[in-house]
């Protein structure tokens, strides 16, 4: 049906005609008869993408169908979230630190010096810290694990002694002591859930900020014999790997891409990830699950099986792509200064160019509004502007991991490099490359180094 | 003494050029008038100076502005210059009250509006309701006076009092918030929230992504605030929780506060799980509601439930009903089934009745992939069968053969009726992986759904039947075979994972 449209429509896809694999403008080659709700959603999605992909909806494209990257509206759209939100915000009170976060992210991934906003964050982030350890959501709000992850993120990207300073460690070490269970996990805030969130976020907040690891003597998880905020941590991620392959928030719960993101970048830091992934994680099914995300015509990830294409699992799963690589191929010492050499050959486990197809023509925002979005149907928002252009930027980089932590207690502590990705048909004009952003971490690596040489050098408290 | 002034028609106008002056307009414009109307030559004083004054009006300005000083005695003249100056200026009829010269300040409204700048009749406006405030207060205070001696007699002050201030308060609230734009909203405005004391949101005035928070909601989070620092686990705080998740139900705070006051009061777990219930409709995409129900559930087991086998069932029952709605309405949704599996295994609710509803909502969309999910755990986490602990990926032996024979077929039974329903594909491998069963077990089933691969006749109606005999041929040690189905998976069937069945393919050596 859209293939059909094609040919009627005169157009900037239609003269020259743009060189888009038929892959991306016809629907999938094997499609059942029978229909369910959950096809016609698919089906829905497919007919909604279909125009975007093959250049109808686009002002303009280049030869491979491919509109720009339109940086200064996003940016735009992006200060703005930063600036002061109207009362029907109320909903985003209790996770204003994401906005924090999502926002000065985006705008650091599309080249833009977020240091300025470094005093106001401090001042913003100041009275949203408990006396008792954590951060929460806003003045008053309890501390809580995702809410102390972002603030930690955002304080990095903006750097500085002034912002990492603003960080109680003691009474943080303390909080997370609390917030580890005697299986193991963490729970995301003192009373609230546990899951694989809160494996991924203590530990980044735990390597980020060097925290001492021996857990409090109040701590409920020495009820289950653990000394220490990571043990067990590794063989509770386990238990959250379900039987498509995937990972679930908690035991026993549906596969979902965010998890599993959460899951590898967990154990990438407990351990390196060609040591902990591959000890706690059954590989085939986790690669095939993650490869069963990609969606053609569409070329963006789904979240869950038969669920939806999504901007967002850009990242989630998109950024799975260099732990998963990195755990197959073990430190790879090769000379670093070396650029790899270009070649035809795409050794990736993924369809970069599905990805960033989908990306750059249906997750962006291109009227006044700006910024990036799940689908065309929907507004575009500071979470989905974050993890669209964090998957963006992992599709144009080919990420190596060069050295295995010298002292496995230095947490994270592994060597990335990145450089461009050349391998196969390069979709997008180099313009429009963003900057470069950690596989573990997702803010950039230059950043992730400084905030970590700062708190190396502190000793204990 | 200062003599009485004249009136001033009476005086000698030392302006020559003084005509009626209109009407004025706004409050300033009146001000005005009245300054010059009380110091005189001022006006001529202003356009040509001191020095251009005739000498007449040199003699008039002076006396007038001396009139404070010598009044004050802050100049001092002999008893005789004293009567001589006093005398001039009851003769010029100078005015004694005068209006400063740095003019006066109204103040701002509560828009910023420079009062000076009301109309008369706004400002009388304005005063009137200052004046009803004023009386108000008066009344305000005495109700608080009334009801400190009730108390100290260990009484209360009666219902209707307390009404008739709740409607002064009201009357109070729009008066301020119409003269001076304070916002005391509803809780300010109730008499039961006297004692305490809000703690207004704290944050600089460029604080990023700052909220401008309705009013109502500020009022109600700023009294929250309070309440759970001075750890205050009533009945009224329960309302306040109410009234927050109303206006924000992914306040995450406020629900883990409501869970402490639940307990704490020891309130009927019925009755809360009741009005969750009717939040939970209203909003089918929060996850603070399931987290609520689900510490519920611990506290109603560890008090009740534990016990009490037959009402722990009934639970059960009318959990499941209620989650079967909320699922018909939001079939994946996530946090929702999450809670299903809580329920199961806190109830040990391994019913067959948990598995025919799971199986009818797999029978309703057979791509409902929670649904497989939620049947993959009934059937394997359940104690009776399977090892405690037992990794959804790895072989259970405890499993009897005849599960494993039913789930197969089941799957299997499903995939007939659409062979590309990845969601039965990966429950049938996820079944004989618990059963320790190899994939060539169902080689025949798996066969039917393609054929002459890499021939003329090539058909394939399931791609992930070719990815499992792929699997198939090659441990059987055809690996010609094993990539050909992954060279027609990347060339034709799935090409967008191209760059997995090519890994897969050089993992076949």
């Amino acid at each position: 049906m859209a293939a059909a449209a094609v040919g009627q429509q005169p157009g900037p896809a239609h003269a020259t005609g743009p060189s888009i694999p038929s892959l991306f403008t016809q629907p999938p080659v094997i499609r059942d008869e029978l229909e369910t709700d959950s096809s016609h959603l698919q089906d829905e999605t497919v007919d909604e993408c279909l125009p975007f992909l093959s250049g109808l909806e686009h002002d303009k494209v280049n030869a491979h169908g491919v509109p720009r990257l339109d940086r200064e509206r996003h940016a735009r759209f992006l200060r703005k979230q930063l600036g002061a939100l109207p009362g029907a915000y109320v909903g985003a009170d209790p996770s204003r630190p994401w906005i924090f976060y999502w926002c000065l992210n985006a705008l650091s991934l599309l080249g833009e010096d977020v240091e300025p906003y470094r005093a106001r964050l401090v001042e913003t982030v100041r009275f949203i810290q408990n006396p008792a350890g954590g951060f929460g959501g806003g003045f008053g709000q309890a501390s809580h694990l995702a809410t102390t992850y972002a603030v930690v993120l955002s304080l990095a990207l903006v750097g500085g002694e002034e912002a990492y300073d603003v960080v109680d460690r003691r009474s943080m070490w303390k909080w997370l002591c609390q917030l580890k269970q005697p299986d193991g996990g963490f729970q995301m805030a003192v009373g609230g859930e546990e899951d694989v969130r809160g494996a991924y976020c203590a530990s980044v907040v735990i390597s980020l900020l060097n925290l001492p690891l021996t857990l409090s003597p109040e701590s409920p998880a020495r009820a289950g014999g653990h000394t220490d905020l990571l043990s067990g941590l590794g063989e509770w991620v386990r238990l959250c790997q379900t039987y498509e392959g995937g990972v679930s928030a908690k035991h026993g719960v549906e596969a979902h891409g965010a998890y599993a993101f959460c899951a590898l970048g967990c154990l990438s830091i407990i351990d390196s990830p060609h040591r902990s992934v591959r000890k706690y994680m059954d590989m085939p099914r986790l690669i095939s699950w993650l490869s069963s995300r990609q969606y053609a015509p569409e070329g963006g990830f789904s979240g869950r099986t038969n669920k939806l294409v999504d901007g967002c699992y850009s990242h989630w799963v998109g950024g799975c792509w260099p732990l998963i690589e990195a755990s197959l191929s073990g430190p790879t010492a090769s000379p670093s200064s070396q650029p790899l050499e270009a070649t035809d050959e795409d050794d990736s486990l993924f369809s970069r160019n599905g990805l960033i197809r989908y990306i750059l023509c249906c997750c962006q925002d291109m009227s006044k509004r700006g910024g990036l979005r799940d689908k065309p149907s929907k507004y575009s928002d500071a979470y989905h502007s974050c993890y669209v252009l964090s998957g963006l930027s992992s599709a144009q980089t080919k990420w190596r991991f060069v050295a295995s932590r010298a002292d496995e207690t230095l947490l994270g502590d592994d060597r990335w490099e990145a450089s461009p990705h050349t391998g196969g048909v390069q979709i997008f004009d180099e313009e429009d490359r963003i900057a470069t952003t950690h596989p573990v971490y997702a803010i950039p690596p230059h950043r992730v180094e400084a905030i970590r040489s700062h708190f190396l050098s502190k000793e204990g408290f | 003494m200062p003599p009485k002034a004249k009136a001033a028609a009476k005086a000698a106008t030392p302006d020559p050029k003084a005509t009626p002056e209109a009407t004025p307009e706004t409050v300033g414009e009146r001000s005005k008038q009245r300054f010059y109307q009380t110091n005189p030559v001022q006006k001529r004083f202003e356009e040509v100076g001191f020095p251009g004054l005739t000498p007449a009006e040199k003699k008039t300005y002076a006396h007038a502005n001396l009139i404070l000083p010598v009044a004050n005695r802050l100049v001092s003249l002999s008893n005789k210059s004293d009567r001589e100056y006093w005398k001039h200026v009851a003769k010029e009829g100078l005015p004694c009250r005068r209006l400063s010269k740095h003019g006066y300040r109204w103040g701002e409204d509560k828009h910023g509006r420079d009062i000076g700048t009301y109309r008369l009749d706004e400002l009388k406006k304005r005063t009137l309701s200052q004046a009803r405030l004023t009386a108000l207060d008066v009344l305000h205070r005495q109700f608080l006076t009334r009801r400190e001696a009730a108390r100290s007699e260990g009484g209360e002050i009666s219902p209707e009092e307390v009404d008739e201030e709740k409607n002064r308060r009201k009357e109070m609230a729009e008066l301020k918030r119409e003269l001076y734009g304070e916002i005391p909203g509803p809780l300010a405005s109730d008499p039961e929230w006297d004692d305490v004391a809000p703690i207004p949101q704290t944050e600089p005035e460029d604080a990023l992504a700052k909220i401008a928070y309705p009013d109502e909601y500020a009022e109600a989070v700023s009294y929250l605030r309070a309440v759970m620092a001075a750890e205050e686990y009533s009945p009224r705080c329960l309302r306040l929780t109410e009234r927050v998740i109303a206006m924000n139900p992914a306040h995450y705070t406020v629900w883990l506060y409501r869970f402490k006051i639940v307990s704490a009061l020891s309130l009927p777990v019925l009755d809360e799980i009741q009005w969750l219930n009717g939040v939970a409709l209203n909003n089918l995409k929060n996850y603070q509601i399931w987290h609520h129900r689900q510490l519920l559930l611990d506290h109603h087991f560890a008090a009740t439930l534990s016990a009490d086998p037959e009402a722990a069932k009934q639970f059960a029952k009318s959990e499941t009903d209620f989650i079967s709605r909320i699922l018909a309405e939001d079939t994946k949704n996530y946090h929702v089934w999450s809670y299903r599996q809580y329920l199961v295994t806190k109830l040990n609710y391994w019913s067959p009745f948990e598995l025919a509803t799971t199986q009818s909502m797999i029978e309703d969309d057979l791509r409902n992939n929670s649904a497989w999910s939620h049947r993959f755990f009934i059937v394997f986490s359940n104690p009776s069968v399977s090892t405690p602990g037992s990794a959804p990926t790895e072989h259970d032996p405890k499993i009897p053969d005849a599960i494993i024979d039913r789930e197969a077929e089941y799957a299997k039974e499903k995939i007939l009726l659409a062979p590309q329903n990845q969601s039965a594909w990966h429950y049938l491998r996820g079944v004989l992986v618990k059963g320790g069963r190899g994939l060539e077990t169902v080689s025949d089933f798996a066969e039917q759904f393609f054929s002459d691969l890499g021939g003329q006749g090539e058909s394939v109606r399931s791609s992930h039947a070719l990815d499992l005999m792929s699997e198939v041929y090659h441990k059987q040690g055809d690996v010609e075979k094993a990539r050909l189905c992954l060279q027609r998976l990347s060339d034709k069937w799935d090409p967008v994972r191209e760059g997995y069945w090519k890994y897969r393919l050089a993992e076949l050596k």
